[in-house]
């Protein structure tokens, strides 16, 4: 493949990821025009009369048409300012770069979990597939993939603070405060959020090591006496990569959407929780900007492990 | 030539996943069946005088807060949950099939089109979709349904892509072509065939997501309403007594992990009986 | 290579799992003079003239103060004022104005201020429409300072007023209460940082000598009840209001002290008058009679509750009409001859929308459902989220019947309003001319036991019309930690920290 079709594969992916963009934030407008509810009656509550509600959707600008809205927001996303939540009374930026260090930090060190959890595990499995070992990890791998994240969640809340008497819930403390608090008090949630996905990676890495063990070029280089762990760097693992980044990149994705149910049992301060606030005060900005930012993130993910995958699978021609 | 055969072969950890899946969701199903027919007290009716009681002899399961016997909400639940995950799932299967082997198949702007489409509903809230659907279609199983399928079926779709991609350049797909098979003829008897092995596990993470994404939705009080319950939800509304009355969460729990893993372990089998199959 | 493997798995696993709990174990926040107060509801609004919120109200109560002031017993006192002076026929009322208050931003309050606020209450400033910010102040006709104390002037009598005059006073030409509040309350607004905590501290110069006693109070949001009582339970919360028993009895004895109060507020199983068969009063006494009050309180509230037969709480005092108590004891018989009277020996199909927000009205949803299908009803559950709810059924009434809670003030008058007909409030499509002519007269009325007296009878009508079914003044439940003491529950939604001392660790 030439340089010239390299970058003009790149450049095709960029504009796919701008228009998936655009298709998402026309999906929430969309959304937006059909369900009831309305912002300043939610944040009035129902004692107030009309005429306060009234006034106070004059104030946040409620009174122009949605698709006026929507195209100011729209226009404000091109100049870099996502504009103001109507429910905090705060830029929408400054409200995500908040919550953001609880999210990212999550899904961080659960994909760290993951990695360092199932690769050795993996590797050590399917070393030997079929003894004690291996099938003692395979049935603790189903099993954890079997557990809801929130049921994790609630028995390791249990768990540390009967057994360890641990304070494990509601602790937050932000980066900047506090690094190793911050990182500690994320850890179990994390934990919790990764169990099953440890499992599922453990499950994928140990059949893909095994199918690519059994290949020929595998018993070729054997043969000519290359040791085990050089065919396991070399040859095995690159192999099992290629698929692997397409499952690391669901799961990291799917750490980003789940995490919202262990954000409410720990109770924790982080991007799903604030994206469930803006849908029930119907903040329209504040929603906005939310989707588009995880849509942001996510299509990233895909794009990265579509354009991975086409670099190291001869297979998948680039056109 | 390499082609996949469906052969009579199986093997012995094959038998062994079978045994096992069968066993537990056979647990599921049959509290399923029996419960279309017999419960032991209603599951809706309430009895303030005996609430959370622990289990017992009249009630072998306890009651929850509301005085309702546990064992008859777990075997009714089990019909909302069966239900909700196999409808969701094929949905999403039937969607993500027909959009995800066409992008793979053809490519250029088919897949750039369906892809584009698939990838924002993926990163579109699936709670805001089934709010969507309820405020449309009003609160009801059947829509929440819908929206699960429909915010479920691009992973089906992904999977079927990047599978159909590698599928058709194997030479026997490529003679079809020369010899002037019809497209959709190939990709309904050569394609999807050969897509099983990798549905399947996708099928199973489906259905066991989308078991959670319900309870999920149950924190806005979308998808099974009260006094119906289902797994999912059964546990978050018990959240609260894990302490003092823990059957509360033990009981639908471990129906639910049933549930799980027996169609995890039949799927085990399926892919390890196609895969050994397969080298024949 | 086998061992080197090995050893790698083992130190990454037993890595993974020391650092895990040594990061956990640290405890923050709740030593030295402070207290963290757990809230379940997002605060908002800090404006004192447009909060209507309760959730923002039980934090703001701290911050701003009014010319009176109610105390935990409900009685209302003054407090920025010192006496008032009202006119025979109610039309004038006079304040005298208390001296030596500051406020927060150091300047000392003045006639001036308090009519720039209530001015700016009642939307009479230059730069408003009209429209008043506090709706109840909006018979205001005009407010001006004499001889420093301040007169305000009603469009006509009314004796209902004065109960409102606890609307916040602020500087005088201030508006930029929303981002910086400045009231004169024992607590000053230090910061707001959204989805997580408000943060007060103390006002060194609080006119009360030697209040408050804490020196920061942190109201902490909490993603729910359940995630506030874990918190509760890891101690990273020294109070938290609206338990319920059930969970209020998990937590260690010796380290929370559990008070209970009535809320005065009046949990209602609200029916939709104007829809088909709900229009029928008769159809509407059976319901009634359908209903075990008891079961609901036992199922949703743990017993915690008082009973109600009519929309007034117990907590009202002489307002609340006791002949009425046990109107509608549970009578299925009865309620299924109502029925066949009104010819639905069959029963009918109905539906009710709660809003899934709220865990106590869902299950008394559920309850109720399983009593009416005795009689033959069968009540179908929807549950709408919160904004649903307000759009669907509070302001366009699309329902046929609903389950909430509706939050009453002091002021009898505030808690019967929306039973007239033109009433933004009236949710329920209530309509009953006598009542109207009523209420109308109320305001008109000096004679104390002459409008109690009014009262009684409209609480009587809307009784005798089953508008709808009256469940319970749920009670507040609320666990403070042992370390503090002097802690109010008070029936209102508000949180009064400034009696809060700390006294043990």
């Amino acid at each position: 493949m030439d340089l010239q079709g390299k970058a003009g594969y790149f450049v095709g992916k960029l504009i796919e990821l701008l228009v998936t963009l655009l298709l998402v934030s026309l999906l929430v407008f969309a959304a937006f025009s059909i369900i009831p509810g309305d912002t300043a009656r939610v944040m009035l509550g129902p004692e107030a009369s009309e005429a306060q509600v009234d006034l106070l959707r004059t104030q946040l600008g409620l009174d122009r048409p949605l698709a006026v809205r929507y195209f100011s927001w729209l226009f404000g996303i091109l100049t870099f300012n996502p504009g103001t939540s109507y429910a905090y009374n705060m830029n929408v930026g400054e409200l995500i770069a908040q919550r953001l260090p609880v999210t990212v930090g999550m899904s961080a060190i659960a994909m760290v979990m993951v990695i360092l959890i199932s690769y050795p595990l993996a590797v050590l499995s399917a070393r030997k597939p079929g003894r004690l070992g291996d099938q003692v990890c395979s049935v603790i791998g189903h099993v954890l993939f079997a557990i809801p994240p929130y049921v994790a969640s609630l028995l390791l809340i249990l768990l540390a603070s009967s057994v360890f008497s641990l304070v494990t819930v509601g602790n937050y403390v932000t980066p900047s405060d506090d690094f190793i608090g911050y990182i500690g008090c994320l850890l179990l949630p994390s934990f919790a959020i990764a169990l099953p996905k440890i499992a599922m990676s453990f499950k994928f890495l140990r059949s893909s090591i095994i199918e690519q063990r059994a290949s020929d070029y595998v018993r070729t280089s054997k043969s000519h006496g290359l040791s085990d762990l050089k065919i396991l760097v070399r040859h095995v693992l690159p192999n099992s990569n290629v698929s692997s980044i397409t499952i690391i990149s669901i799961i990291l994705s799917d750490i980003l959407g789940g995490s919202l149910i262990v954000e409410q049992v720990f109770n924790l301060p982080g991007l799903g929780r604030l994206l469930l606030s803006a849908i029930s005060r119907r903040d329209f900005p504040l929603l906005s900007g939310i989707v588009f930012y995880l849509a942001f993130i996510t299509v990233l993910l895909y794009f990265l492990s579509d354009i991975l995958a086409a670099i190291t699978d001869p297979r998948i021609r680039l056109k | 030539m390499e082609t996949v055969r469906h052969n009579k072969y199986r093997s012995p950890e094959a038998s062994a996943f079978y045994a096992a899946g069968l066993a537990l969701l056979g647990i599921v199903v049959v509290t399923f069946i029996i419960s279309l027919f017999w419960t032991p007290y209603s599951p809706e009716a309430t009895d303030a005088a005996s609430k959370l009681l622990a289990p017992c002899l009249e009630h072998p399961f306890g009651t929850d807060n509301f005085g309702r016997d546990v064992l008859s909400r777990v075997m009714s639940a089990s019909k909302y949950t069966i239900y909700i995950s196999a409808a969701g799932v094929a949905i999403a299967l039937i969607l993500g099939t027909l959009a995800g082997i066409p992008a793979g198949y053809f490519g250029g702007y088919t897949d750039k089109g369906i892809m584009l489409l698939g990838n924002s509903i993926m990163c579109f809230p699936g709670i805001l979709l089934a709010l969507v659907a309820v405020a449309v279609f009003g609160a009801s199983v059947t829509n929440v349904i819908w929206a699960l399928g429909l915010v479920f079926a691009p992973t089906f779709a992904r999977v079927c892509r990047v599978g159909t991609m590698e599928i058709k350049e194997l030479d026997y797909i490529t003679h079809a072509r020369v010899m002037g098979v019809k497209p959709y003829r190939i990709m309904a008897m050569h394609i999807f065939p050969n897509l099983v092995p990798q549905l399947l596990p996708a099928t199973v993470i489906g259905l066991a997501n989308m078991t959670l994404f319900e309870s999920g939705m149950s924190y806005l009080g979308l998808g099974v309403q009260p006094p119906d319950a289902s797994f999912g939800k059964m546990l978050s509304d018990s959240q609260a007594y894990i302490r003092v009355a823990p059957w509360l969460v033990v009981f639908p729990a471990l129906m639910l992990v049933f549930y799980i893993l027996g169609l995890y372990f039949i799927s085990e089998g399926l892919r390890v009986n196609l895969a050994k199959g397969g080298k024949r | 290579m086998k061992n080197l493997i090995k050893s790698i798995v083992i130190a990454s696993a037993v890595a993974l799992t020391l650092s895990g709990f040594a990061g956990c174990s640290k405890k923050t926040g709740t030593a030295n003079n402070n207290a963290v107060v757990g809230i379940t509801q997002e605060p908002g609004i800090f404006d004192p003239h447009t909060v209507v919120a309760a959730g923002d109200e039980e934090i703001i109560f701290n911050v701003y103060e009014g010319l009176y002031k109610y105390d935990s017993k409900g009685d209302l006192n003054p407090c920025l004022a010192t006496d008032v002076a009202i006119s025979d026929d109610a039309s004038v009322y006079t304040f005298t104005i208390r001296e030596g208050v500051k406020f927060h931003d150091g300047s000392d309050l003045d006639a001036a201020d308090v009519v720039y606020s209530l001015k700016r209450a009642a939307g009479l400033l230059e730069n408003q429409d009209g429209t008043a910010l506090v709706q109840e102040l909006d018979p205001i006709k005009d407010v001006k300072a004499v001889d420093g104390k301040v007169e305000v002037t009603l469009e006509s009598g009314n004796t209902e007023l004065l109960s409102y005059f606890t609307t916040g006073i602020i500087p005088e030409g201030y508006d930029n209460c929303q981002a910086a509040p400045v009231g004169t309350g024992p607590f000053k607004f230090e910061s707001y940082n959204p989805g997580q905590s408000v943060i007060l501290v103390k006002n060194e110069n609080y006119w009360q000598k030697g209040l408050p006693y804490l020196d920061k109070v942190t109201f902490k949001v909490c993603a729910d009840m359940d995630a506030g009582l874990t918190e509760l339970a890891a101690g990273s919360i020294d109070i938290f209001p609206y338990l319920t028993t059930d969970r209020a009895n998990q937590l260690d004895k010796s380290k929370y002290n559990i008070l209970s109060n009535g809320s005065n507020m009046v949990q209602i199983f609200a029916l939709n008058n104007s829809v088909e068969p709900l229009n029928n009063l008769k159809v509407r006494q059976a319901i009634n009679y359908a209903v075990s009050r008891k079961d609901v309180i036992s199922v949703t509230m743990d017993g915690a509750g008082v009973e109600l037969t009519t929309a007034m709480s117990p907590a009202m005092g002489s307002y609340y009409d006791k002949s009425l108590d046990g109107t509608f004891a549970q009578d299925v018989e009865k309620a299924k001859a109502l029925l066949a009277e009104a010819g639905y020996e069959n029963g009918f199909n109905i539906t009710c929308t709660v809003p899934s927000s709220y865990l106590i009205h869902v299950n008394t949803a559920v309850e109720l459902a399983s009593e009416l299908k005795a009689v033959g009803i069968n009540m179908e559950i929807k549950q709408v989220d919160w904004a649903t709810w307000l759009d669907k059924v509070y302001t366009n009434r699309q329902y046929e019947t609903t389950v909430i809670a509706l939050t009453s003030s002091y002021a009898p008058y505030d808690v019967l309003d929306r039973y007239q007909s033109a009433s933004s409030g009236n949710f329920i499509n209530y309509k009953n001319d006598k009542v109207d002519e009523l209420m109308a007269k109320i305001p008109t009325i000096a004679d104390t036991k002459e409008k109690t007296e009014l009262y009684h009878q409209v609480l009587k009508l809307l009784t005798d019309d089953a508008c709808s079914v009256y469940l319970q003044d749920p009670t507040t439940i609320t666990a403070v930690s042992t370390r503090l003491e002097g802690y109010n529950v008070y029936p209102m939604y508000v949180q009064d920290m400034s009696q809060v001392k700390v006294t043990g660790n």
